[in-house]
């Protein structure tokens, strides 16, 4: 009896071990993606830094409203595991606008007004109000999208920004979801590592009384 | 605020801060307090410790990203937390590669086969 207990019990502990190295093998994946990630977020941004001058890209830059756009769900398992996972919060109907505002401004708009300047003066005059009424619709509308709360990071370091920056946003979105993976993963390494501990004391507890059973017969 | 998920906060270098606020983690709140910390050369270790804790007491935090030299730094601090939630992961950094013989959470999970886990 003892000793079939005894087995279970080490069929048990035997079955925990390999998830164990399972899970820590898949752990070790996983970093190894992050790490790489993470490097290639890194070198995107020294590509932008290089095309946008040394001193872009820097904390200076940071806006001065900043709200999330990721959030994690922490979700507490039967078994005691944390799963995390991400959230990302769509883009709202201003930032499309935004996007298209901003698309809109920019020096081409306003160096295309200035060659067609009329020779008349008086014109002149009319068409720089003109434009001064033409764009004004458009600072605000960048005004307005300043107090939109969820404005896209990008557009803290610039209004064109170089095509690395976008990339470099995309690697470290991918870095946001591979951590919340890694976290969950982490947990589970951990939470198994108790389970193992335990049963290995039960598994002691047991072949202690076993050995001691087997020394009760002999002595019989 | 309550169907809002929780936050994940960043401590790393100018670059690592950088990138994870362009993924979109950064936040200011009410308060106008960060969820980030950006290490520079002449921040102290107590500032350091003194961040990671008060985001271990935030109950609007999920994840805390550290690098892992910063991590080093306050060792101590992040062994003796011992809860899930929020969980601390160890990025690398620019000039310092990720070790995984570091890692507070794989040493615990190293550390399954000593001597003392059976006692």
């Amino acid at each position: 009896m003892g000793v079939s207990e005894l087995e279970e019990s080490s069929l048990l502990f035997d079955e925990k071990l390999l998830r164990f190295m399972d899970q820590l093998e898949l752990l070790e994946e996983k970093r190894a993606t992050l790490n790489s990630l993470i490097e290639q977020g890194w070198f995107s941004m020294s590509k932008a830094r290089y095309s946008m001058g040394n001193k872009q890209v820097s904390a200076l830059q940071y806006a001065s409203e900043i709200e999330p756009m990721v959030f994690v769900h922490a979700r507490t398992l039967d078994s005691g595991e944390v799963d995390f996972c991400t959230e990302r919060v769509p883009p709202n109907r201003e930032s499309g606008k935004d996007v298209r505002s901003i698309e809109n401004i920019g020096p081409q708009d306003e160096g295309v007004r200035r060659r067609n300047k009329p020779k008349n003066n008086t014109t002149e005059k009319e068409a720089n109000v003109q434009t001064g009424d033409d764009k004004a619709p458009e600072v605000s509308s960048v005004k307005k999208s300043d107090t939109n709360s969820q404005q896209d990071p990008l557009k803290w370091f610039g209004i064109l920004v170089p095509q690395s920056l976008k990339q470099a946003q995309s690697s470290f979105k991918q870095v946001i979801d591979l951590s919340a993976e890694i976290a969950t993963l982490q947990t589970s390494v951990l939470n198994i590592r108790q389970e193992l501990k335990n049963s290995m004391k039960d598994k002691l507890t047991l072949q202690e009384k076993a050995s001691g059973a087997k020394l009760d017969k002999a002595a019989d | 605020m309550a169907g809002r998920g929780k936050l994940i906060a960043v401590i790393g270098d100018e670059d690592t801060c950088t990138g994870f606020l362009l993924g979109g983690v950064g936040e200011l709140n009410k308060n106008r307090k960060p969820n980030f910390l950006v290490v520079e050369k002449d921040t102290s270790i107590a500032e350091i410790e003194e961040t990671f804790k008060s985001f271990l007491a935030r109950n609007d935090i999920g994840i805390i990203l550290i690098n892992q030299f910063i991590a080093e730094m306050i060792r101590h601090a992040i062994d003796a937390h011992m809860q899930s939630i929020p969980a601390v992961l160890e990025i690398p950094s620019k000039e310092h590669p990720y070790d995984a013989s570091k890692d507070s959470i794989l040493r615990r999970a190293k550390g399954m086969f000593s001597a003392d886990d059976f006692r």
